[in-house]
């Protein structure tokens, strides 16, 4: 099925099949033959013909449909919100958060809390931030509004943790140094969409 | 071994029966008569009737006693019986003399020696052979009166219970649910 | 005689604890292959590939509390499992397991008791297995387990007159009750077994045996769907463990009965010895109730009754009537 198809909640005006069940047997007799020739068709044979063939497919042809989940996981949406992520600016490795509160201001949950200061070169600098993912809902809101791609959503949703509110630091979700080149540019949520240029109006400036 | 096998089966049997007789418990009762029929086919068994071993466990404990045990499924199993007590001393007199009654009917040949084969077991012949030898020589009439008295009795069985068999209770309609109701 | 007493007391040993741990390894089995069936893995995590799942799952129900409700009849309550497996392992006593061997240099009958009426003693041994259920949904006063009871009976009344009737057209043909007549009629190969000449007992003993088991086409004595779990409601742990293992000790005794009486037995079969031949046929059988189990949806307990009384027992008395007939033609 495809994705279209599959997103179609318009029940009723979908092209069904029906299944043509045949007469239903009315007297005894008809009764009789519907149970005779079904037993002379070996009809119950198809059924156990289908669960054969599973087992060999699954066995021998590698369709096994189990995912031994701790060990493999299965591909998610880059869309998907889970644990945020900090992004580096791919050039100097300096993280793009230019401390302007923003997402600390949207967040609904309040659950973000920030500081900056002025460094010696007069720049603002994050000093500290944390958000509370006890408190955060994964709406999505601070990648949204993020002028610089710098907080997005990424895809680690195991978030089980022993203490009840699990705090994480801005050093815990930029990214690491050293993966810099593999920093995607477009893969999480909060992001530029691939046709964002398409979807941009004027802003009218008569009035 | 065989006798010591013997008394070993004897006094089960007879400690099962008691209980039968004497607990008020439904269930107790049930049980232990069941364990009483399966011990009287291991009797069956030493005497070297295998066939009638094999059949009393089939036929008492397998069919009859389940019966039973469907029966019972209509009280309370779990509870104990009020027994309705009659005099006591009546009650144990007249049950004494006639099981001292029973024991001298069937000792009474043993004891005199006169226990003898009406038709021994030919040379040979495997345990369900003889038993068929005999059953369909000398005693074929009332084995077939018998069997046609089965064949009465289940048909009667039938008829007795199968009044509204073609009655669907699940399929009636609500009016004649309502109509059963007002008859009641 | 002291040899004779001894050496069946080793049989029965061996075949209780062989039997036993065999049941045990059927619930491994049994979860795989309905796993495989239905294209996942089952146990894996303990042991290679699961296998110790089996030592897992025993150490678990030998800890579980041993549970009595208030109200139950605590001694029948915890005999009830013990009759159910007792009565499978004595079914066992008259079945030829394997063909004889020598072993040390004295032959060695795989038989607990060469009964000249074998056939009968197993069905009559599982008849009285019907008592396990029985006593166990009578005695622990649940509305669950009183309907069990109540269908284990109606089950176990009704399919064992199919049993009986389906395996009397065979018996007709080898005229002897004995199991090693029956293996020893069919020594000549395969077009010598007794499945070509009566197919329709065959199908009929299997469709029987399925209900005396308690199957799944027919598994409605311990229906979860419909009666929580029948008679086994209020059990647990070991005393529960013991229904299960009655019931695997139960399958794999159809299994031997199924293939001795029509598929040659432990004849030799083509280049495979005797021995492998019927553990073969067994496995076949076994492997064969988990398929049906992965594939088909089980009955109406009125339907099961319909089947019974309705298409099963007349076919079976026709099946015999016409067997007389050309017997004695």
């Amino acid at each position: 099925m495809s994705l279209e198809q599959f997103k179609n909640r318009n029940v009723g005006t979908q092209n069904y099949t029906m299944l043509d069940l045949g007469e239903r047997p009315k007297t005894g007799w008809d009764r009789f033959k519907q149970v005779a020739r079904r037993s002379v068709k070996l009809e119950l044979f198809t059924g156990l013909k289908v669960t054969f063939r599973e087992m060999i497919k699954a066995l021998f042809m590698g369709e096994m449909h189990t995912i031994k989940y701790p060990f493999e996981k299965l591909p998610i949406s880059p869309r998907y919100r889970a644990i945020h992520e900090m992004k580096r600016l791919l050039e100097s490795g300096h993280y793009r958060c230019i401390g302007c509160g923003l997402c600390e201001k949207i967040c609904i949950a309040d659950c973000i809390r920030m500081d900056t200061r002025y460094d010696e070169n007069q720049r603002k600098e994050v000093s500290e931030y944390t958000i509370n993912f006890g408190r955060c809902i994964f709406c999505g809101y601070c990648a949204e509004v993020c002028p610089e791609l710098a907080i997005v959503h990424g895809g680690r949703y195991e978030n089980a943790s022993e203490q009840r509110a699990s705090f994480a630091l801005f050093e815990d979700m930029l990214t690491p140094l050293d993966q810099l080149n593999q920093q995607q540019e477009f893969p999480g949520f909060g992001a530029v969409s691939p046709d964002a240029d398409k979807k941009i109006k004027k802003t009218p400036l008569a009035y | 071994m065989e006798t010591f096998a013997f008394y070993l089966f004897s006094i089960l049997i007879v400690g099962l029966f008691c209980v039968t007789v004497m607990s008020r418990n439904i269930l107790y009762a049930m049980t232990s008569l069941a364990a009483g029929m399966v011990l009287i086919s291991g009797l069956f068994f030493l005497l070297g009737a295998d066939f009638l071993g094999v059949v009393q466990l089939i036929v008492y404990v397998g069919a009859v006693m389940a019966l039973y045990a469907f029966g019972m499924m209509f009280f309370d199993a779990t509870g104990t019986v009020k027994e309705n007590n009659t005099p006591a001393t009546t009650v144990f007199l007249l049950g004494g003399l006639s099981a001292v009654v029973l024991v001298v009917i069937f000792a009474a040949p043993a004891i005199g020696g006169n226990v003898h084969a009406l038709y021994p077991t030919p040379e040979g012949a495997t345990n369900p052979q003889a038993v068929g030898l005999v059953l369909f020589t000398k005693y074929l009439i009332p084995f077939e009166v018998a069997a046609v008295m089965l064949l009465v009795a289940m048909i009667a069985g039938i008829i007795l219970a199968g009044k509204k068999m073609d009655k669907s209770l699940s399929r009636m309609k609500d009016e004649s649910a309502v109509s059963e109701k007002d008859v009641k | 005689m002291d040899g004779y007493i001894i050496a069946t007391v080793i049989k029965a040993v061996l075949v209780l604890s062989i039997i036993a741990a065999l049941a045990g390894f059927g619930t491994y089995l049994e979860r795989k292959v309905l796993a495989f069936m239905q294209r996942r893995l089952g146990p894996m995590h303990v042991g290679p590939y699961g296998l110790l799942q089996l030592a897992a799952d025993g150490i678990k129900l030998f800890t579980k509390e041993d549970f009595i409700p208030s109200g139950a009849n605590r001694l029948i309550f915890m005999i009830a499992p013990m009759i159910t497996a007792a009565t499978a392992f004595i079914a066992l006593a008259a079945v030829p397991l394997l063909p004889e061997f020598k072993l040390f240099g004295v032959t060695v009958k795989p038989i607990i008791s060469d009964l000249d009426i074998g056939i009968l003693f197993v069905l009559g041994m599982m008849a009285a297995g019907l008592y396990g259920p029985l006593l166990a949904g009578m005695a622990q006063n649940n509305k669950w387990g009183l309907l069990g009871a109540a269908r284990t009976a109606a089950v176990f009344l009704s399919y064992e007159v199919v049993t009986g009737l389906s395996i009397l057209a065979p018996i007709m043909i080898v005229g002897s009750l004995s199991l090693i007549d029956f293996n020893n009629y069919q020594a000549g190969g395969m077009g010598e077994w007794l499945i070509w000449k009566q197919p329709l007992a065959f199908v009929l003993f299997l469709i029987a045996g399925f209900a005396e088991t308690n199957r799944t086409p027919f598994d409605l004595i311990e229906n979860e769907s419909e009666i929580i779990a029948g008679y086994a409601t209020e059990y647990s742990g070991m005393r529960w463990g013991m229904f299960f293992i009655g019931e695997y000790a139960n399958m794999i005794t159809i299994g031997f009965l199924a293939s001795l009486v029509f598929l040659g037995g432990f004849n030799d079969w083509g280049f495979l010895p005797g021995g492998l031949a019927i553990i073969l046929k067994v496995s076949f059988f076994f492997f064969f109730m988990l398929w049906v189990r992965a594939s088909w949806p089980h009955i109406r307990p009125d339907q099961l009754m319909w089947l019974c009384w309705k298409v099963l027992m007349p076919l079976a008395v026709i099946n015999v009537t016409i067997t007389g007939f050309v017997m004695m033609v």
